[in-house]
């Protein structure tokens, strides 16, 4: 894991005109170009259909290393369509409508402040794989308080057997916030966010969104829990 | 000066070490593995591709790979040598009807060009079941003495209770670490 400090507004190129929901393929991301960018991406880089493999997500989880208690899960059933997003109506994209072809790719996690103060978490997910075998599976991830890269993860799975079902825990420490940073993150809910990048021999095949608030349990407008996830005060 | 000289040199600088963790079905592979990273191991079922996970040890990264062990997904196995360091074969103890079935697929391993450079744990898993092997008996029984092209260790242990895991992946930690770490 790195931690990267960096602050400034250039866009990856090609990026520009790229709206959010757009259907129109932008030049080819490289994970070089992902690596780069200094802030959140306007909008997905590719689209659903880009995912060819079938890859699917079928667990997230975020666990408490020295408790073991589970901050978050989220499990898609096994016949179900796309994931249920919790409060799609908060979401800060003006994407309202019913068939909103991105909802399965954005997830709004909600904690409470405790969730800044603990030193290690593992952060698993669970995907399976269509038919077609998966060569030079990568996952990007990059975590933006506003401008400020938090955090950037960046992992090979390598090789995916056609059909199988896989997980991946990454136990990691928190980076070392300074505390006004935190404080900031605790009151601006949802302006920590995140982008995951999913290549396949160095093509983007996925891209999904999350974003956090901080804020639960201490009594503002935002009310509602994240979903079919639970969430633990430590 | 090798490609995977080169590539091992990469690595110093973040000590990171890939570990891929290989056996029959049913040896107790992923048992260990969420052991290992404190997981609940009351509801494993087979696996059906890989279990990863990352995690820092000592002050090194581990990534460890735990990759289905049935039939079907032993012809993948190959997918998964590149750039290992560690190769951790586990064995159910307690299953003697395949006891050279297992034997038989550590040794086609040893001869993989591509794992030419690992290091080789044995754990002679389920030593708390009544009817298993020694590591003695197992070691005899895989032929590890013949080995000499890698250096190997074989460790009794129990996923279930937890004994000895540690004492393993520390002697492979050791060994990795003596081995491309200390170079200059």
């Amino acid at each position: 894991m790195s931690l990267v400090r960096n602050n400034g507004a250039d866009m990856v190129s090609g990026q520009e005109g790229v709206c959010q929901g757009e259907e129109t393929e932008p030049v080819v991301i490289t994970p070089d170009d992902v690596l780069k960018m200094t802030r959140i991406s306007d909008g997905f880089l590719c689209s659903p259909e880009a995912n060819i493999y079938d890859i699917d997500f079928t667990r997230f989880k975020i666990r408490d290393l020295e408790t073991g208690t589970v901050l978050f899960e989220i499990a898609k059933p096994q016949s179900g369509v796309i994931f249920i997003i919790p409060d799609s109506v908060e979401t800060p994209t003006d994407e309202e409508e019913p068939a909103d072809p991105n909802a399965g790719r954005f997830i709004r996690y909600e904690f409470t402040p405790n969730f800044l103060k603990l030193k290690a978490v593992g952060s698993t997910v669970e995907f399976r794989v269509g038919a077609q075998p998966v060569n030079k599976f990568r996952m990007i991830e990059r975590h933006f308080f506003r401008d400020k890269l938090l955090k950037t993860f960046d992992f090979e799975f390598g090789f995916c057997i056609p059909f199988s079902s896989n997980t991946c825990e990454h136990i990691y420490e928190f980076p070392p916030l300074a505390p006004d940073l935190i404080e900031e993150m605790i009151n601006h809910p949802f302006e920590t966010r995140s982008d995951s990048f999913y290549f396949v021999d160095n093509h983007l095949i996925m891209h999904n969104k999350a974003d956090y608030a901080y804020n639960g349990g201490l009594g503002s407008s935002v009310s509602s829990s994240a979903g079919d996830g639970q969430e633990v005060d430590k | 000066m090798g490609l995977l000289t080169v590539l091992k040199k990469l690595k110093q600088k973040e000590k990171e070490m890939r570990i891929l963790m290989l056996g029959l079905d049913n040896a107790g592979k992923t048992t260990i593995l969420k052991r290992f990273n404190g997981e609940d191991i009351d509801t494993i079922s087979p696996t059906l591709g890989f279990n990863i996970i990352t995690l820092e040890h000592r002050g090194f990264k581990l990534n460890v790979w735990d990759v289905g062990g049935q039939k079907s997904l032993r012809s993948y196995w190959r997918n998964y040598f590149e750039c290992t360091d560690g190769l951790i074969w586990v064995v159910d103890s307690a299953d003697k009807r395949r006891l050279l079935d297992c034997k038989k697929e550590l040794h086609q391993l040893l001869d993989e060009e591509r794992l030419a450079g690992a290091t080789l744990l044995v754990f002679a898993n389920k030593q708390d079941l009544a009817g298993a092997l020694s590591f003695e008996e197992i070691r005899d029984v895989l032929d590890l003495t013949s080995i000499k092209t890698h250096h190997w260790q074989i460790v009794g242990c129990s996923a279930v209770t937890g004994s000895h895991l540690l004492e393993g992946i520390d002697w492979l930690i050791d060994d990795i670490s003596a081995r491309i770490f200390s170079l200059d």
